[in-house]
């Protein structure tokens, strides 16, 4: 039960890096990504080739799952970032798409449908860190850190340079920012983070397969991002652990029979995500008055 | 005559086979305010956009300070002393008053800015002094989105003045405003004028236009049909019919 626990904690966090990486993006750069799952995913597999080809140190690896993830947005991303609103979007579900046939397709580096397998146990400095609760703290020291990267970033000329571009982008630019090239760098600031968060995941599982990093994947990223509050520290994280907690619960409780747990679930993620955006479109933690 | 800082020659704009601007000459002359003045559609609004480069000129040049800037990216231009207000007044909604003026005076947009701590003092200096001047220093945490409508057009001209340009193009900046903050608005555009600043401005308020242009040049169907100190363009009958949109032959 304690190890359960302890798992669920653990992806709550990874997912909690996930969607505050996301968040980079569509909160304060104002970029509508669908396809964060595949920046996820090209961490997840970098830092598995890397633990299973080199060394398994968790922090090593991590790193090349960020610059992986990190350069390779901005080889997919620059086509996308050329067009706008509603061509963005179409523009990423094309990118998703290219993604996961190159997660199913180039089987010598991500194993194909069949995915990697066997990930080693992580490491740290030669120390085994596999246990599920010396992971869980691996993982929420890099939540912490990734959150305060993002906050001086935030607080930095280049935060408030995204979010200008993010509130008017013709504005911003008669203003002397260099949109283009701000909005690549955010893409691949959040995509590095991604990338470690990707690495996480990979080691957790000690497999990966394209499987993990579908549309669906990217959506459940969008909705934990503006479920908890677009362009705030602490929604992607209250968004994560409300959707990834959510179904654990519902297994408890006594009257829910489990084959119907699935469908409590998406009854409940809908009605809220309605609700919300009726009433609180900037999420649980956004600033009430928001529309 | 004054310095001329930017020049425009045969500026020509087509969208299609619509001539929305077409052959305009014009000199903004330093510490001068000039304004556009014209009815609706006359092109105004564009020659502010070919001048920022947000929009690409058919033919013809534009230079500063002799230098064209013709093909330039909007933010370079930004960056060579040339400011802008819109219309639509596109402000940074969900950001602060103060980070509204401080993001429009940051010389670069990396993670860290030239000048160290001093430059940052000075930076937080010009930012107040740009709320003060302009009124808006008790509201300096409040986001923009909150703010009243005359509030946002202070801010608008906050984020400029802030900027340090030499030239300004402010598209109808006291349109809306009641009486007592139109004064005041002039007040700071006077101010400005008589620290160097260039002006050229469009305006539909005939007030403000008399009060603030040293010269108007009067646009209509995209061609500029004449330019002279306010008195004579104001007395001029054929402009007035045409600006205030009835026919020429004065039904």
């Amino acid at each position: 039960m304690i190890n359960y626990i302890l798992n669920l904690l653990t992806l709550a966090t990874i997912y909690g890096i996930a969607a505050s990486s996301l968040n980079v993006l569509v909160g304060y750069a104002g970029i509508f990504s669908i396809t964060h799952a595949i920046f996820f995913g090209i961490g997840a597999y970098a830092g598995a080739q890397f633990a299973l080809l080199v060394v398994p140190d968790i922090f090593l690896a991590s790193m090349i799952g960020a610059v992986t993830s990190g350069v390779l947005s901005l080889l997919l991303a620059l086509p996308a970032l050329r067009v706008r609103g509603e061509y963005f979007v179409a523009a990423g579900l094309g990118l998703q798409m290219v993604g996961m046939t190159i997660f199913s397709e180039a089987h010598t580096l991500t194993g194909g449908h069949g995915g990697l397998v066997g990930i080693p146990a992580a490491t740290l400095a030669g120390f085994d860190v596999s246990t599920p609760g010396l992971f869980l703290v691996i993982c929420l020291v890099a939540l912490i850190i990734s959150l305060v990267v993002i906050r001086l970033l935030m607080r930095s000329s280049f935060g408030r340079a995204l979010m200008s571009i993010r509130d008017n982008e013709s504005a911003a630019e008669s203003f002397g920012k260099n949109v283009p090239v701000l909005k690549t760098l955010a893409m691949a600031v959040g995509c590095a983070i991604a990338g470690v968060a990707g690495t996480l995941f990979a080691f957790n599982l000690a497999f990966v397969n394209v499987e993990s990093f579908t549309l669906e994947q990217s959506i459940l990223m969008l909705a934990m991002v503006v479920i908890g509050g677009v362009g705030t520290l602490s929604g992607p994280l209250i968004g994560a652990i409300f959707l990834l907690l959510l179904p654990a619960v519902l297994t408890f409780v006594p009257f829910i029979p489990p084959t119907e747990i699935g469908t409590v679930q998406q009854f409940i993620y809908g009605s809220l995500m309605a609700v919300l955006m009726i009433f609180k479109p900037s999420g649980i933690a956004g600033k009430t008055g928001d529309k | 005559m004054s310095n001329v800082l930017l020049s425009i020659r045969g500026l020509s704009k087509n969208f299609g086979g619509l001539a929305a601007v077409q052959s305009v000459d014009m000199d903004l002359q330093e510490g001068i305010v000039t304004a556009l003045a014209g009815p609706n559609g006359a092109g105004k609004t564009t020659i502010f956009n070919l001048i920022t480069g947000n929009l690409v000129a058919s033919s013809g040049a534009v230079t500063l300070n002799g230098k064209s800037i013709i093909g330039m990216k909007p933010h370079r231009i930004a960056h060579r002393g040339i400011a802008r207000s819109f219309q639509d007044l596109r402000l940074f909604t969900h950001m602060s008053v103060r980070d509204n003026v401080l993001v429009a005076l940051e010389p670069k947009s990396w993670f860290w800015q030239p000048g160290g701590k001093a430059a940052w003092k000075k930076r937080l200096e010009d930012v107040d002094r740009a709320l003060e001047t302009t009124g808006l220093s008790k509201l300096a945490e409040k986001r923009a989105v909150d703010l009243s409508y005359a509030e946002t057009k202070f801010l608008s001209l906050a984020r400029i003045l802030a900027t340090g340009s030499k030239i300004w193009l402010l598209d109808e900046p006291a349109s809306g405003l009641d009486l007592n903050s139109r004064t005041r608005f002039v007040n700071i555009l006077r101010q400005a004028t008589a620290q160097g600043v260039t002006i050229c401005l469009i305006e539909h308020n005939l007030d403000v236009m008399t009060q603030l242009a040293d010269r108007i040049a009067f646009l209509d169907q995209g061609k500029k049909l004449a330019e002279d100190v306010p008195a004579n363009i104001l007395r001029d009958p054929e402009l007035i019919a045409i600006y205030f949109g009835k026919s020429q032959s004065g039904h």
